[in-house]
Parts: structure tokens; sequence; C-alpha cells
């Protein structure tokens, strides 16, 4: 969950890139890897710049939407995505 | 460690290890690539910054750099610098000895880089007598430098016979000067394979080892002691060879190689002057029979899914075959420990 007027971007000690699957992130801290089986669904540069907590790719369906809220808060939890002020 | 992903194959390795020049100051007993005096015809330093605009298209995350000592590389700063301005994390693996306040405050400025300064003992006796003369008292003061630093920093150590009983001391010497401890494997290659029996650490010393590693979460290992990780550290790193797969070596004249231990032409994946990064990865068959590399010996070992038949490299060197399994496993060291007491006994 993230805190009112914060949003939410790659964390400064993590990368993701594309991979066949969908995104690989790498967190230099474990180091440690996370393989996210998410095809095309979200841009491995989306988190790059801040991003609101309701902002999402262009064009995906209510369910797909549901899905990567799901996803973020796991991203976030686990510190790949990190909160930061968008005031 | 999702091993299907990495089955599947990735567009690139998740990190590089690079050796940039074979130049050392230093003629440690072990080294890896027999260090000393620079290789002819290394990459200049048009190609370097070349390569590092390759790794950076492929999405390589971080370059390891090492050597030799990268530091005696006059433009080593400058190769760092072109990685950090693409945003590749880099990690420095030096002896410490060229390194001064200036030095670490300029590396320390671009928030991208982590350090380990190789110390082989934790004591100047044994440290040195790998290392050479006063070698332990520069690394420690190298140590502090960085320390004091805002940049990540740990003592890397290579287990040997010598020091395989100070590694818990090392460990205690580590956090007393604000650093942490990274335990890597010793391998028969370069001057390590000259000294191979010297150094090598015995099963019971291994074993110890691994026991003492259950418990010491926050010792770093790199992909080096999967062979005998223990059930307490599962999760914590690979549980594969990661050759080929999630990392490559670059040699100081632009060949690659499947990892740092095994820079033989019999493994030569391909020269950068002939090819790009990106082919040579995508391409090259010796890449690709470390992917398909199954070590069917091991396969019925009740440990095969926690190491998959331990470490190619080692298996080469000491029985001239990449699939013959690592000899110095976990399972094989129980074995031999028992061997040696059943003779004993019989005796």
């Amino acid at each position: 969950m993230t805190a009112a007027g914060a949003g939410i971007r790659l964390h400064p000690a993590c990368r993701v890139r594309q991979e066949g699957f969908g995104l690989l992130f790498y967190d230099n801290r474990g180091p440690r890897l996370l393989f996210a089986e998410t095809g095309s669904l979200l841009p491995a540069e989306f988190y790059g710049t801040v991003r609101g907590r309701d902002e999402f790719p262009e064009g995906l369906t209510e369910n797909q939407k549901k899905a990567l809220q799901k996803f973020v808060a796991q991203l976030l939890e686990k510190g790949f995505l990190r909160e930061q002020s968008i005031c | 460690m999702s091993n299907r992903y990495v089955e599947m194959g990735l567009r690139s390795p998740v990190n590089l290890t690079w050796e940039v020049s074979l130049a050392c100051n230093l003629r440690c007993t072990h080294c890896l690539s027999a260090s000393g005096e620079p290789a002819v015809g290394e990459l200049s330093t048009a190609e370097a910054l070349d390569l590092v605009e390759q790794v950076h298209q492929a999405g390589v995350f971080q370059i390891n750099f090492g050597g030799g000592e990268p530091f005696l590389r006059p433009d080593f700063e400058e190769i760092l610098a072109a990685c950090h301005g693409r945003g590749i994390m880099t990690c420095i693996s030096t002896n410490g000895t060229l390194l001064d306040r200036e030095r670490v405050a300029r590396l320390a400025s671009s928030r991208l880089v982590a350090i380990q300064v190789s110390m082989d003992g934790a004591t100047p006796e044994t440290c040195d007598e790998i290392r050479g003369n006063g070698v332990f008292t520069r690394a420690i003061e190298a140590i502090k430098l960085l320390a004091a630093s805002s940049i990540p920093t740990s003592i890397n150590t290579v287990l040997t016979k010598q020091n395989a009983s100070q590694i818990p001391a090392m460990y205690e010497m580590a956090h007393s000067l604000g650093v942490s401890l990274r335990v890597s494997r010793f391998r028969p290659s370069g001057r390590g394979a000259d000294n191979w029996e010297e150094l090598r650490p015995t099963p019971a010393q291994l074993l110890e080892f691994s026991d003492w590693l259950a418990n010491s979460g926050d010792v770093r290992t790199g992909d080096s002691f999967f062979s005998l990780t223990s059930q307490e550290r599962q999760g914590l790193g690979l549980n594969l060879c990661g050759a080929a797969k999630l990392t490559c070596c670059v040699g100081p004249t632009g060949n690659m190689y499947p990892c740092a231990f095994l820079q033989t032409d019999r493994f030569k994946a391909g020269s950068l002057r002939d090819n790009s990064f990106q082919e040579i990865w995508d391409s090259s068959e010796i890449y690709a029979s470390f992917r398909d590399l199954r070590i069917h010996s091991c396969e019925e070992c009740q440990r095969f899914d926690q190491c998959h038949g331990g470490c190619p490299a080692v298996a080469w060197h000491l029985k001239n075959d990449i699939n013959g399994g690592d000899p110095e496993c976990l399972e094989r060291c129980v074995t031999s420990i028992a061997d040696a007491n059943r003779t004993a006994v019989a005796a």
C-alpha cells in the first residue's frame, strides 16, 4: 500500500528489463533476481519514472489492471519498487 | 532461483565478469588468471568504451571488474564512468593497494559501485603467505578508507587450507571494520592450478565451512559454493552453474568465455574483435553447450536439486571432463571422509 500523495518508482538499487516471459528484476542489494511472468502487460521502463498508484499503461482491461495492482503491491513489499513523493 | 526461466534462455547475461587487465602488482599464489604482466593486445580504451556501450544495449545489469588489478589500467576510472553514466552497476575486485582517499572519494560519487578487497587470512602471516609481504596491512588501510565512505565494501577471501580455520575470525574482523565478508571458492586455474595440492581445503575443512556458512546468512559467496550449500542457505543464491545462462566472462583481450575459471582456447566463445557482444551471447556454440549441459552422473544424487552437478570448471580442471560432476561437492566430501575413516579403521 502506498501513502496518499506518494507515487511509485523502481528502487535505485534495482534494474528491470524485458525478457521473453515478461520482466526480469535485479536487486543489487542481495543481489537477487525476480522473474515476473508479465508477458507484455507492463513495459520495463514504466516504473523508471514516478507513477501514481492508479496509473497504468494504456490499453489494459479492468482485469489486467487488477492483476497489475496485485503485482505492484508484491514488488513494493519485496523492495523492487518504492514509494516516492509526487508533491 | 527459478531455473525454469533461466533454462528458457535470457536475452543477455544478468552480470558480466570483465577481467580488464592481467597486470598486477602482486603475485598471489592462488591467482585464477596467473596475473602479473599485462596480456599482449589488451583492449584499448576505445574498444573498452565500445564494449560498455554494447553491454548497456544488451541490458546487462552489472559488471564485475577483476583482473589482474583493475586500477593498474590508466583508463579504468574512465571505463567505470562510462558504465555509471549508463546506469550499469559495478563491482570491483581489487587488492586495495592502489586505493587512496582521493580515489575513494571519486568512486563514491557515482553511487553505483561496490568494492571487494581481497584478503586471505585474519592474520598478516596467513594472508601475506598467499598475497605477499605487507599486503595484509595495506589491505586493512584500504578497507578503513572504504568503510568511511558510502561505498558498499566487502572483504573477499578465497577459502584455502591455510585460512579455513580463520574464516570465523575474518567474519569478526570484517564486522569490526564495518564491512561485510565474502568467501570465494578456490579453483584450480591459473597459479591456483600450480599450487592446488598445497592450498586446496581438505574435505573436512569444506564440510566445516559448509556448516559455518549455514549459520552465517549475511556472508556472501557469489556463485562459489552452491555445490556445498546446506539446506539452511537454500534460496540465498544459485543452485546451478550460471555460466552462459546468467553470467559470462570477458578477458583482457576481448575474448569471451563462460566464466573466469575457464579462460582457455577450449572454452573461447568468441572475440569481441570479430563479433559483437550480443552476437557471441546469442550464437556461440560454447555457450549453447553450457546451456544444454546436464550432469547425468549426478542425477541420482539426493542433493541434485541443490547443485545440479556443481561447478563444471572444477570438474574440467581436475578430471578433464566438463560433464563429470563437481569433485568437491558436499556429497563427495562426506563420502571422502567416510572412506578415509574406513581405511583408517581397517588399517
